[in-house]
């Protein structure tokens, strides 16, 4: 081995160690600004009190169930749509329409956040009012709409991805036993993709939980457990941004690092689960 | 005694784009016999294979001129559908490709698209037909093992169980040994010289012993035309053209 390739290997090793120091880096950064918090009894509180900074009382519990809330319902929204979509463009039609519809998918992905959250806002948030006649319109649902729509690119593209890597082998097995497009798609194309499946629903998950903009916008920030998905919530982007100009010393301002690490939490749970649900699964597809 | 034409071509040509793959091929295959397709690489003994169960419509911009008979019934034809054309025409690849599930799903699949559900009744299909594949006695045990850990020789009977589990009159099969070992090969031979009583069989190989071995006539194809068929000892021993004599004595191919 010759200094150069030593170099290059040093400096993909010193790369890759660097990237994943980083994630822990910021765990340990925000574990230790939270720490204030933690040390003095209050962490129980932020669990389960409500959110009150007027009585001291700051519980992240509304705040965390709103953030699930909303992605969820994104990801329940989404993932039909996509996997259809991904149907049509991957399987029915790669070529023709679906060609194009595979075009304008990608370009979806490059539109900033806050257009979704202008059409959210003008569009789609008058409509729920009109629809429910509930309320302002801005709540879980038309955020976890909005956010279905940011969403489902990064699933369709995903999927279409996977389902190019079953087998031609397989399909030429069920066309020569006479099945029809359907079948071969539920039979052996979803059977065979479970894991990029999965992997664009965490990517997804990911997504929904992280973004801010659209929930700052279309949710309507309020601070108390959701009822409904016609209710308005606060997520945990949400709650940061929105508290990241109060002062440093308060302890308003010492629960964001809380909220941070609650993100952290959630996004790698669901990693995690996904991780071990297609291992498990494996065996057998 | 005339025999009984259970599918034939007429006049076929067959063009992927602008190449022409199949120039007027008309042939006739007699019903529970076995036909060998034998010919050079590149010949289009596949193509023609899968124009006789139409699995050539999945590629695009291909076209196909003249007929195709199952029955004395034209199978290129718009009323008529595939599906019910593919479970009578089963098909047997070069490279066993059973899906990654259990050996009984894997038999079982094509009962069930068509829409089977009775599990008793699903069983003894199973059974059945990995009984005429010669494979029964190897997997009765463990029919909820994973297909794909069989091995290859296994894994073609299971995908010949496979097609006949769907009660097909015809069995088409591309090289089905070639990626066999000679014991392998052997079994998969007995299986072909068993089934020829129940089905007609069309089979492509590249080993001229094989052809000569398992089937009742031999067709020899040539950059994509049809230079000669006869019976296969007929064929072997005394061929009429001497491109044929060439070929079957090894002189080039
Ligand atoms: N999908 C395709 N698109 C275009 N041309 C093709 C396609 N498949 C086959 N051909 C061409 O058609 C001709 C016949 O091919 P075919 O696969 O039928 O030959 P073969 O006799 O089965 O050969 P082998 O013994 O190597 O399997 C070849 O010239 C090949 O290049
Ligand atoms: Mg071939």
């Amino acid at each position: 081995m010759d200094v150069k390739e030593k170099i290059l290997i040093i400096v993909f090793y010193g790369a890759s160690i660097l990237s994943a120091a980083i994630t822990l880096i910021i765990l340990g950064f925000m574990v230790v600004l939270s720490f204030p918090i933690f040390s003095e009894g209050l962490f129980f509180n932020i669990l389960t009190k409500p959110w009150s900074p007027d009585q001291g009382l700051f519980g992240l519990g509304p705040i965390i169930v709103g953030t699930l809330c909303i992605a969820l319902l994104a990801l329940i929204i989404s993932f039909p749509v996509s996997l259809g979509c991904s149907f049509f463009v991957g399987i029915l039609n790669p070529k023709g329409l679906g060609r194009h519809f595979k075009k304008f998918v990608e370009l979806m992905t490059a539109i900033p956040t806050v257009i979704y959250g202008f059409v959210g806002i003008f569009l789609l948030v008058p409509l729920v009012r009109e629809i429910f006649l509930k309320g302002s319109g801005l709540c879980i649902l038309s955020a976890s709409i909005m956010l279905a729509i940011l969403i489902s690119p990064t699933m369709i593209l995903f999927f279409v991805q996977s389902f190019k890597t079953v087998p031609q082998n397989y399909l030429n097995a069920v066309d020569a036993l006479g099945g029809n497009i359907a079948q071969k798609f539920f039979y052996v194309i979803l059977p065979n993709t479970r894991k990029g499946i999965m992997t664009g629903i965490i990517l997804s998950f990911g997504r929904a939980v992280g973004d801010t903009l659209i929930a700052l916008m279309i949710s309507g920030n309020s601070v108390a457990f959701p009822g409904s998905v016609l209710d308005s919530a606060r997520t945990l982007t949400a709650q940061i941004a929105l508290l990241i100009a109060a002062d440093f010393e308060s302890i308003e301002f010492k629960t964001l690092f809380v909220c941070g690490i609650c993100l952290y939490i959630i996004t790698s749970s669901g990693v995690l689960m996904a991780r071990y649900s297609t291992k498990k699964k494996r065996h057998h597809i | 005694m005339k025999p009984n034409i259970k599918m034939c071509t007429k006049n076929l040509d067959f063009y992927y784009n602008k190449f022409q793959a199949l120039y007027n091929i008309s042939l006739d295959f007699h019903e529970c016999k076995a036909t060998a397709l034998i010919g050079p690489s590149g010949c289009g003994k596949s193509t023609y294979l899968k124009c006789l169960n139409r699995m050539n419509d999945l590629i695009p911009k291909t076209k196909v001129i003249g007929e195709v008979k199952l029955n004395n019934e034209i199978i290129y034809d718009s009323s008529l559908d595939v599906v019910s054309l593919r479970r009578k025409v089963g098909m047997v690849f070069q490279k066993p490709n059973p899906f990654p599930k259990t050996i009984f799903e894997n038999v079982a699949y094509g009962p069930k698209i068509n829409g089977l559900k009775n599990k008793a009744k699903l069983t003894e299909i199973v059974e059945k037909s990995l009984k005429q594949a010669a494979i029964w006695d190897e997997v009765k045990d463990r029919l909820n093992q994973n297909a794909l850990e069989l091995s290859g020789g296994q894994q073609q009977r299971l995908c010949i169980a496979r097609a006949l589990a769907v009660n097909p009159e015809v069995l088409l099969m591309d090289e089905p040994a070639s990626a066999l070992d000679p014991i392998a090969t052997q079994k998969i031979e007995e299986l072909i010289e068993k089934l020829k009583s129940k089905l007609t069989i069309i089979i492509v190989t590249h080993n001229m012993q094989q052809a000569s071995r398992v089937s009742d006539r031999t067709a020899f194809f040539y950059m994509g035309k049809l230079i000669e068929v006869n019976d296969t000892d007929t064929l072997f021993t005394n061929p009429a053209l001497k491109q044929t004599e060439d070929y079957i004595t090894g002189r080039f191919g």
